[in-house]
């Protein structure tokens, strides 16, 4: 492999992206909403898989970033009544401060140490959520439609509540955020952050200061999460403590270890899956979550590359 | 007479594991341009020595100078930096990567200049200083291949190779030849004669004949210190050696 | 009520609160500290003691009866799923750490989703087998808050002696120490493992037995006993009896009085934070081993 991102990879991307844009044509409505919420999703996992997959550090707590980009950006326009690009701009603002600040005290320690560093830290901003629902109005959460303005784009004004624009808008950040994972890996920093995953010892004595790309890796990865959370304020209206529990930390854990962790697609691929799972299986049950569970123990007992993951070991070692 | 600086040098340097004092007050010097032995019995503190020296380990008494310049307090990733460059004993390569990706974590440093040489380089200046390491110890036609897949005496090969493209200033080798058959020994005593040319070499070695055809000076520790040095023909005669190492 | 009497319920309440935690937490601390992996189902081991002592009450008349046989069955019947679950889920990866939080991720929810399908939503009462009240001149205390600590004092008790005058014990202790040397000098590592295993499980539904007169069953509650308990075994040491001791008591009596003066949840934040900040200051990590 000489080309890190030969025309084959761009390619495939640019293929996905093209049908995700495509499909906004030929589904129906309630799916239609749906591959929008998943494609939100899918860039929050997305965020997580640069901090699992390609640095090989396992989080709990990154539900904390997806809601101070949740509250970043839903704050504002609540009682300020900022508009989209600047409420888009704080949320992402307050992950990427929040992942450095978190970064800075927790990256002194390293494996199960800083999966219950970051699970403490995301579960206390979490309690702090609901110990300051004066003004979040914690569990009930509040809704943003009445006061976020409409985009005005070349003369047309495109609301929030439209289908198109939600659409398209997750479009927009599901692509960005893709693209973002997708250099990064082939830059010269995603080849240490590699290295650090695989041995981070050697690397060290290779010349690289890994706490300084471990720290980097993580506000990446937190920016990534809270632009995620940002977006969804903005497109579904509803910002709510539920966002910081720990089992929204869980969530992007389990769609990166299905769809494949340390591959750029498999994000989208587990979120897409378990998102239906557990629609189909909350219309059978109220203990839908049994979904949760069981795919959790199946995928580390038999599974632990994933889906894309294992397509890569076995037939299509180029896919990144 | 002029005074030459010794390229590498530990003042006094000691490291006490809680009432075990694995290395004791070694000052050591090394020329530039020298193939320095270092033997000693199993447990006579050889790597943790250079532990100290390359900056995996902390020193808990002693200096550590390099060009003159006091380094102790210097992290691993600077000492690369300066051309200190440490092979393992057990060997350390990322197993789950191919032989190409091992050489270029490696092989890019150099190039990383700046925020945009950071975020992007041609690949092209990569694969071409990867090529060359590999190619230097014999195991370019391996390229594609995982390093786990390789055979042990390619593995330390490709060690070497790592080693190699960070264009090291002084290189320190621990136990090279250890798990290696015959001709490859040979092979890997060229390459270092090969490597001496442009670098000083550090070498930890058991293999005594490997020590006699390669090194110009040799230090010999026993139990955390300094016993004997000397060219390998005065080492051998020492009787103090004989005693602690040689067993005769 | 003025202060001082606040203060006494506020102290009688942590000290029940830590006595019950320091049962559960100890189950997770032998764990952790032997096994060198995190269970993040301990607490829904916790949450099935409880449940099944319900069902165990439901079946027998008497509340008397119902709590003995709960506190005999409950914990036996959840030793036996601990074991189960060694044998399928944790052998097979071998005891790898973050493969294990993934994998008792997993099981928390297949228990906790478990229970609400079989046992449903709400929350059920139990009535306290004993039934007596402390007169205090400021309030009436409940008698069998008082037992609950007895028992657990009990209950501990018995665990010290499992650890020091067994057999098992010594393996336990052994393997705990150093594994690697346990296993030359033939203790065999598997079984003290489950075995280990199963007993954490034991305690935390022993705990939730004994629990469940106070706190009523419900099939979320095993959450709060799994973050306390998270809390007490890092902050009092892995595997440590005293230390696990003292850290209940630590945590115990101040989220009693936080939670009295001020708030439950300005308390559970405090908390939290500690625990995060005693990992980041403890510099040879969670087990004590290595350089940071």
């Amino acid at each position: 492999m000489s080309a890190r991102a030969p025309l084959k990879v761009l390619a495939l991307h640019a293929a996905v992206l093209a049908l995700l844009f495509a499909a906004q044509f030929a589904l129906p409505p309630y799916h239609h909403t749906n591959v929008a919420r998943i494609m939100v999703l899918a860039a929050y996992a997305i965020g997580y898989n640069v901090l699992l997959g390609y640095t090989g550090l396992m989080s709990l707590g990154h539900a904390m970033f997806f809601a101070a980009g949740m509250y970043g950006a839903g704050l504002p326009v609540y009682y300020l009544g900022v508009g989209a690009a600047g409420a888009l701009g704080a949320g992402l603002a307050a992950g990427v401060v929040l992942a450095a600040l978190f970064g800075l005290l927790a990256l002194r320690t390293t494996g199960v140490a800083f999966l219950i560093v970051s699970l403490m830290f995301a579960q206390a901003f979490y309690l702090a959520s609901l110990y300051f629902n004066e003004v979040t109005l914690g569990d009930q959460g509040f809704i943003l439609s009445q006061r976020l303005a409409p985009l005005q784009a070349g003369g047309a004004t495109l609301g929030f509540h439209e289908p198109a624009v939600k659409y398209n808008g997750a479009l927009l950040l599901f692509a960005a955020c893709l693209l973002v994972s997708l250099a990064l890996r082939a830059s010269p920093i995603g080849r240490v952050l590699i290295g650090i995953r695989e041995n981070e010892e050697r690397t060290r004595l290779l010349g690289y200061d890994s706490f300084r790309y471990k720290l980097l890796s993580l506000t990446i990865s937190g920016g990534l999460a809270a632009a995620a959370g940002a977006m969804y304020a903005l497109l579904f209206s509803y910002v709510g403590s539920t966002f910081a529990s720990i089992l929204f930390s869980i969530y992007p854990l389990l769609w990166t270890l299905l769809g494949g962790v340390g591959t750029t697609l498999g994000p989208l691929l587990g979120t897409g899956l378990m998102f239906y799972l557990v629609d189909l299986a909350s219309g059978v049950t109220s203990a839908y979550l049994l979904a949760v569970g069981v795919a959790l123990v199946l995928l580390v007992l038999w599974f632990p590359l994933g889906i894309l993951g294992t397509v890569r070991a076995r037939w299509l070692p180029w896919l990144p | 007479m002029a005074a030459v600086i010794p390229l590498l040098e530990t003042e006094s340097l000691g490291k006490r594991f809680g009432g075990l004092a694995a290395v004791n007050g070694v000052s050591l010097r090394v020329a530039e341009g020298e193939i320095r032995a270092v033997i000693g019995p199993n447990g006579a503190g050889k790597t943790t020595l250079v532990g100290m020296i390359c900056g995996r380990l902390e020193p808990t008494s002693g200096r550590v100078r390099y060009g003159g310049r006091d380094i102790t307090a210097l992290r691993p990733w600077e000492r690369l930096r300066q051309g200190i460059v440490y092979t393992f004993q057990v060997t350390s390569v990322f197993r789950g990567l191919s032989c190409y990706e091992n050489v270029a974590l490696p092989a890019q440093r150099r190039l990383m200049r700046g925020l945009a040489g950071r975020l992007a380089l041609r690949e092209s200046a990569i694969a071409e200083r990867v090529q060359a390491a590999l190619e230097a110890v014999g195991i370019a036609d391996l390229a594609a291949q995982r390093a786990d897949a390789l055979a042990y005496g390619h593995q330390r090969l490709l060690e070497l190779a790592m080693a190699l493209a960070t264009e090291p200033r002084i290189l320190i080798l621990d136990e090279p030849t250890q798990g290696l058959a015959e001709g490859e020994i040979e092979r890997l005593c060229g390459l270092v004669r090969d490597i001496a040319r442009r670098a000083t070499v550090l070498l930890i070695e058991h293999n005594m004949p490997v020590v006699l055809a390669l090194a110009g000076r040799v230090t010999v520790m026993d139990s955390g210190e300094i016993i004997a040095e000397g060219s390998p023909a005065e080492i051998e005669r020492d009787p103090a050696v004989q005693r602690a190492y040689l067993g005769r | 009520m003025t202060f001082g009497p606040h203060l006494l319920l506020a102290l009688l309440e942590g000290t029940v609160t830590a006595f019950v935690l320091a049962v559960t937490a100890l189950g997770l601390s032998l764990v952790f500290g032997v096994m060198r992996i995190v269970n993040v189902a301990h607490g829904e081991f916790f949450m099935l003691g409880a449940v099944l002592a319900w069902v165990c009450s439901s079946a027998v008349g008497t509340p008397l009866g119902g709590f003995l046989f709960a506190l005999v069955a409950a914990p036996l019947a959840v030793g036996a799923l601990a074991l189960a679950a060694d044998r399928l889920i944790l052998r097979r990866i071998e005891y790898h750490p973050e493969s294990t939080i993934v994998a008792t991720i997993g099981l928390l929810y297949i228990l906790q989703q478990a229970v609400l399908t079989l046992y449903g939503p709400e929350a059920r009462p139990v009535n306290p087998p004993v039934y007596f009240t402390l007169a205090f001149p400021w309030f009436g205390y409940s008698g069998y808050k008082l037992v609950v600590a007895a028992a657990s004092a009990l209950l501990l008790g018995a665990v010290w002696w499992l650890l020091h005058r067994t057999t098992l014990g010594l393996y336990m202790r052994a393997a705990q120490q150093d594994l690697e040397m346990a296993q030359a000098c033939g203790v065999p590592a598997r079984r003290v493992y489950a075995m280990v295993f199963a007993l954490g499980a034991m305690l935390a539904a022993a705990a939730g037995v004994l629990v469940v007169p106070i706190q009523q069953a419900h099939y979320l509650m095993g959450l709060d006993p799994l973050l306390l308990s998270f809390i007490v075994v890092i902050i009092g040491g892995l595997g440590s009896l005293k230390g696990t001791l003292v850290a209940s008591f630590v945590v115990g009596l101040s989220d009693g009085i936080v939670s009295v003066f001020f708030s439950p949840t300005l308390a559970k934040i405090v908390a939290t934070l500690l625990v995060a900040a005693v990992l980041v200051a403890r510099p040879g990590g969670l087990f004590g081993e290595g350089r940071g």
